[in-house]
């Protein structure tokens, strides 16, 4: 069992010094949950991978230094410089905190604050009980038409203190019949130990559809974990895409719930991985009902001596007749130190399901490589273009050019710099 | 331009080259024939820089230098150009990219400028036209899908835009419908120049129908037994390669 736990009463007395206010209540009833729980450790299945020791370290410190939070107010241009060419209306949580002043008054969004309305409901997860003790406010977002602009979530952390923490808490509606673009963008700077704790729930109602692009591009030194618990009521489309380019100890948990029939959920992600960092995406998607059908593909490109997990499941319910569930993951190993954990898993009651799923795990094309060279490009070069491509594959398929543009242009520098260091 | 002398050489445990020399000007087309086992898609890959050929013995010299001393990409930059027998595919890195890529690296060497989209793609049609391809080709991904005929003249393509000093094709006439045949003679006999040198490496005679050699080697056994111009190449289709083992070495 590894993973110390994060020290109780410094936790008690960081809660008992937020003001007290409308979510008071719901951050002593959050803290109980976390006490009695404790932070996940390598002994929990879920968590059998990834250690999260550097994550009671980094909150013990900085509960030991007086749980404060740096203010931080990110110009207009570093803003910008940071969308590159995403156009979309921002809310920017800077620090955990929430600030408004980007974001234009939009008539097909309404976004309130928790304080101004209700506190969220908290899943029953550790980390999900940490967030909710800690959470200054969180934004209730309901999407009543079809976005004009996207709606982008920028959740930016710079750390200018020996270590800091942050809780992100969003919870988004779609409302039926309406199509929904939105954009969650992860980055972090700053020299200090950061913990980056965020929770979305998203409620897609009846044929509703929504893009949900899903970007970490943090520091290698910085640490985040998410959890994002996705509900699909009848005949709602999900296309969710998640890339991670940056980060150190990034664990992704996204859960899948389909209750309605006609649910068509299709979730594409890229994980790029060097030295020190470990990345861990677990999704989940409940089939209770069919006929519907969720996707899930997955590729990860891996460098440096890291050991990165991933593992899909679906479990398709008893009566859940007519799922189509497939999950695919594929992973190009780079280094012989690389590593890769990956488990596809299909739990199926039902009985009319068609299901399928498939790992691969392998290297670089020696002969693709020598091809190249013997058309005059150096080993670097072909092994970027190979790169590239693979990640291409997957990423080419967003209809959203800008994101394309942007997220390509992203990890073809990521991936530059990891293939240096090849 | 290519002096081969006395080159052994081995993949894993196995001795695949026992001693070839051969030695190639600017201006002439070589055959090298053959049977299966014979060697003839080593000498390719060794030219071209594959490692897992290890050289034991023997020197090839290119254009006065030792050819040893270079990395495949170098080789490639100083115009030594290898058509492969099986082409590899590519997917998803765009066969424009490559092309583009390819003609970029060996004029970076040479000192030249990058050449600009538009004329690229001047020339890439033209050569195109030239060889029958559909320029649909172009955005596809490298060798992806292609059928056997295709890949070779996407070969053929990529020889004719990097313009090599010396140019090795291995069974580049293998799988080829007559069309294709005629195709892929039509491109190769268009970069016939003084300047220039190609080495036909194939296992029938039925190629050198459309592009004439200048000289016809046999190599069996990994070395080159036997030495002519292309009466020999008629020759050995009409009595097979036993002819040749059989002693009738002059």
């Amino acid at each position: 069992m590894k993973s110390s736990s994060i020290s109780m009463e410094d936790l008690k007395k960081a809660v008992g010094n937020l003001p007290n206010d409308s979510l008071s209540s719901t951050r002593n009833t959050a803290l109980d949950g976390f006490l009695k729980f404790g932070l996940p450790t390598t002994k929990d299945e879920d968590w059998k991978y990834t250690d999260l020791s550097r994550i009671s370290d980094i909150s013990n410190r900085w509960l030991a230094e007086g749980a404060k939070q740096d203010i931080y107010d990110p110009s207009e241009e570093t803003i910008k410089s940071l969308m590159n060419s995403i156009e979309a209306n921002w809310l920017v949580i800077a620090n955990g905190i929430i600030d408004t002043k980007y974001f234009n008054n939009d008539k097909s969004i309404d976004i309130k604050r928790y304080s101004e309305t209700a506190a969220p409901f908290i899943h029953n997860r550790p980390l999900s009980y940490l967030n909710a003790a800690l959470m200054k406010d969180g934004l209730k977002i309901y999407i009543r038409s079809s976005t004009i602009k996207p709606l982008g979530l920028l959740i930016l952390d710079n750390t200018k203190a020996n270590t800091s923490l942050s809780q992100v808490n969003i919870d988004i509606e779609v409302a039926s019949d309406c199509k929904a673009e939105i954009i969650e963008y992860h980055h972090s700077i700053g020299k200090g130990d950061h913990y980056s704790n965020s929770v979305a729930a998203i409620k897609i109602n009846k044929a509703a559809s929504t893009y949900y692009t899903k970007i970490q591009d943090r520091q290698i030194n910085h640490t985040q974990t998410t959890h994002t618990a996705i509900d699909l009521k009848k005949n709602s489309i999900l296309n969710m895409a998640c890339y991670d380019i940056g980060g150190g100890l990034i664990r992704n948990d996204i859960d899948i719930n389909i209750d309605e029939p006609g649910v068509d959920a299709s979730l594409n992600g890229l994980y790029l991985t060097g030295e020190n960092q470990h990345i861990d995406n677990h999704i989940k998607v409940e089939h209770r009902v069919g006929p519907a059908s969720s996707s899930q593909e997955f590729r990860g490109i891996l460098n440096g001596s890291n050991c990165s997990v991933w593992n899909g499941k679906a479990i398709v319910h008893e009566g859940a007749d007519g799922t189509d569930a497939n999950q695919k993951n594929q992973n190009l190993l780079l280094s012989e130190k690389a590593e890769i954990n990956t488990k596809p898993e299909l739990i199926i009651y039902a009985d009319d399901v068609k299901c399928s799923h498939g790992a691969t795990v392998g290297q670089l094309d020696e002969s693709a490589i020598f091809y190249l060279r013997t058309r005059g490009l150096s080993t670097k070069q072909a092994t970027e273009i190979i790169t590239q491509a693979f990640a291409a594959d997957l990423v080419n398929r967003t209809p959203i050019s800008q994101i394309k543009n942007t997220v390509s242009s992203l990890v073809a520098s990521r991936l530059a710099k990891l293939i240096m260091d090849h | 331009m290519l002096e081969i002398k006395n080159l052994e050489c081995s993949i894993g445990d196995t001795e695949i080259l026992r001693g070839l020399s051969l030695s190639v000007n600017a201006g002439e087309v070589h055959a090298i024939m053959g049977p299966n086992g014979s060697g003839k898609s080593t000498l390719g890959q060794v030219i071209a820089g594959h490692s897992d050929y290890v050289v034991t013995k023997g020197t090839i010299s290119y254009l006065g230098q030792n050819l040893f001393d270079l990395e495949p990409e170098e080789r490639a930059r100083e115009g030594i150009f290898l058509g492969f027998q099986y082409p590899v595919e590519i997917p998803g890195v765009n066969n424009t990219y490559l092309l583009k890529a390819a003609v970029n690296a060996k004029r970076k060497h040479q000192g030249l400028e990058e050449v600009d989209a538009f004329e690229f793609l001047k020339i890439a049609r033209e050569k195109m036209a030239l060889l029958g391809m559909d320029t649909k080709f172009l955005n596809r991904g490298v060798n992806e899908g292609f059928s056997g005929g295709e890949k070779k003249r996407n070969e053929i393509l990529q020889m004719a835009m990097l313009e090599p000093r010396i140019a090795i094709l291995d069974e580049t006439d293998s799988g080829l419908d007559i069309d294709a045949l005629k195709a892929v003679a039509a491109g190769v006999n268009a970069l016939r120049a003084s300047d220039r040198a190609i080495i036909l490496v194939t296992h029938y005679q039925r190629l050198l129908n459309y592009i004439q050699p200048d000289f016809v080697h046999v190599l069996s056994e990994g070395k080159i037994v036997k030495s002519g111009d292309k009466s020999l190449a008629v020759r050995l289709e009409e009595k097979g390669y036993d002819w040749v083992n059989e002693g009738n070495i002059e």
